[in-house]
């Protein structure tokens, strides 16, 4: 049961970040339906980001940098370039997991592979406009200078591990600001995308070579 | 027939760990001059390292881990996070005292929070036993032996070849934990391997990706000091 609460609330994490990724327009409007229609429209995304995490035993953040790529309907590579390099990519119904290890990347021996393919392949369904068929999470929207899309947890297991999940899209261009997840007071991970580019052509090989 | 009984007896006393032979370099432990390897930190410090996890010669996991280490206190926290961001386990020694503040699994067995403090004791701070032989190995190198209150013996070893050391073994003899301090210039905490003597075996390959010192004290580079006895 722990380590579906885990999957969890890594599938969070992805959530949060794809959630951004989807233009504004109908943020605010809690209308899913529309959100599912307008997510049909979107064949490529390519971003940078950068991750803060904030702890209490950091006096200052621990940043990670990385890329981003999808590309409809079920292609996904996330990249982190520094300090640690780490890649997952699922492709064709394949989920695997790569680490830097003596220079070289090699694949991920740990179950955590498994675990990440059962999260990617509830982003997949995500990035169909399903946002609002996980019942663990209560979604809010709230419009203001930015609009903030915050999910909350339902069941108290959950929200032991995860308090929130805050995605703030900018109203201007439509899209990718930040994801801020809080895990608790003193722990928060932080996103914040750059460079997004929706429907531009992406390489198909970064979904099958890992170099 | 008659040999098998000795047959056994030998295998028994070769099966038999036993520490490794320290020469004395004088005629007694006070009247040794002999300056004990030291390549443990003085001071606080929060060391932050990427942790590759090998085991059957393959690379298991790769981790973030960050570490909070008092050598006046002895407290000792830690964290390990995945490149992803999540928090796997967050724990605090504070003297006798353990304090888990998150677990997930895998991380979230009974003694893992414990047997990861008592690791990052062994890698950064001092030995608290008393010091019980100093001289050289027969490679040469130069070892002093601490008895720990459990019964442990800790050598921490200086040679030519190995470089900086530090072993645990049990009260019988059996290596348990094997640290190589494998940077011999420079900040020796830059590349640290500790290989686990378990049912299991599996070594941990620390790379620094940071460090930062919390007090005024400076960073220990000398992997040598004169031991108070």
């Amino acid at each position: 049961m722990k380590i579906r609460y885990t999957l969890y609330s890594l599938l969070c994490i992805f959530v949060g970040i794809l959630l951004v990724m989807v233009p504004s327009s109908h943020a605010g409007t809690n209308d899913f339906e529309r959100l599912r229609k307008e997510s049909a429209n979107i064949k490529t995304i390519q971003s940078g980001f950068t991750q803060k995490k904030i702890m209490k035993i950091l006096t200052k953040p621990l940043i990670s940098e990385g890329r981003f790529y999808y590309v409809a309907p079920d292609s996904l590579r996330w990249e982190y370039l520094k300090p640690l390099k780490s890649i997952v990519i699922t492709h064709k119904n394949i989920t695997k997991r790569y680490m830097a290890s003596g220079g070289k990347m090699v694949e991920d021996r740990t179950g955590g592979t498994q675990a990440m393919k059962i999260v990617l392949d509830e982003v997949t369904n995500w990035m169909k406009g399903k946002f609002d068929q996980n019942p663990l999470f209560k979604t809010t929207f709230h419009e203001g200078t930015n609009t903030r899309i915050i999910l909350t947890p339902t069941e108290k297991r959950m929200a032991d591990m995860i308090e929130k999940i805050e995605i703030t899209l900018s109203k201007k261009t439509a899209i990718v600001k930040s994801v801020k997840i809080t895990e608790s007071a003193n722990n928060i991970t932080q996103i914040d995308f750059n460079n997004v580019e929706i429907n531009q052509a992406i390489n198909p090989s970064l979904f099958q070579d890992v170099e | 027939m008659k040999c098998i009984p000795v047959l056994i007896l030998i295998i028994f006393i070769l099966s038999c760990q036993t520490l490794p032979l320290i020469n004395p370099s004088g005629s007694g432990i006070k009247e040794n001059t002999l300056t004990c390897p030291f390549p443990f930190l003085e001071g606080k410090y929060r060391l932050i390292h990427s942790i590759e996890n090998r085991m059957f010669d393959e690379t298991q996991s790769v981790i973030i881990g960050v570490t909070l280490v008092d050598s006046s206190t002895r407290n000792v926290s830690c964290a390990i996070i995945t490149a992803e961001g999540m928090v796997l386990l967050e724990a605090e020694s504070c003297k006798e005292t353990l304090k888990i503040n998150r677990a997930l699994p895998p991380f979230d067995s009974e003694n893992f929070a414990k047997n990861i403090i008592d690791d990052i004791k062994l890698i950064f701070l001092a030995p608290e036993g008393k010091l019980q032989e100093k001289g050289t190995l027969a490679n040469g190198a130069t070892a002093c032996r601490y008895r720990e209150e459990n019964g442990d013996w800790v050598d921490v070893i200086n040679g030519r070849v190995e470089g900086t050391a530090v072993k645990r073994y049990s009260p019988d003899g059996i290596l348990k934990r094997h640290i190589k301090f494998n940077k011999k210039s420079g900040n020796i905490y830059q590349n640290i391997e500790l290989q686990a003597h378990e049912k299991f075996n599996y070594s941990l390959l620390m790379n620094l990706i940071e460090v930062q010192p919390l007090k005024r004290k400076a960073m220990q580079k000398e992997p040598s000091r004169e031991t108070k006895k």
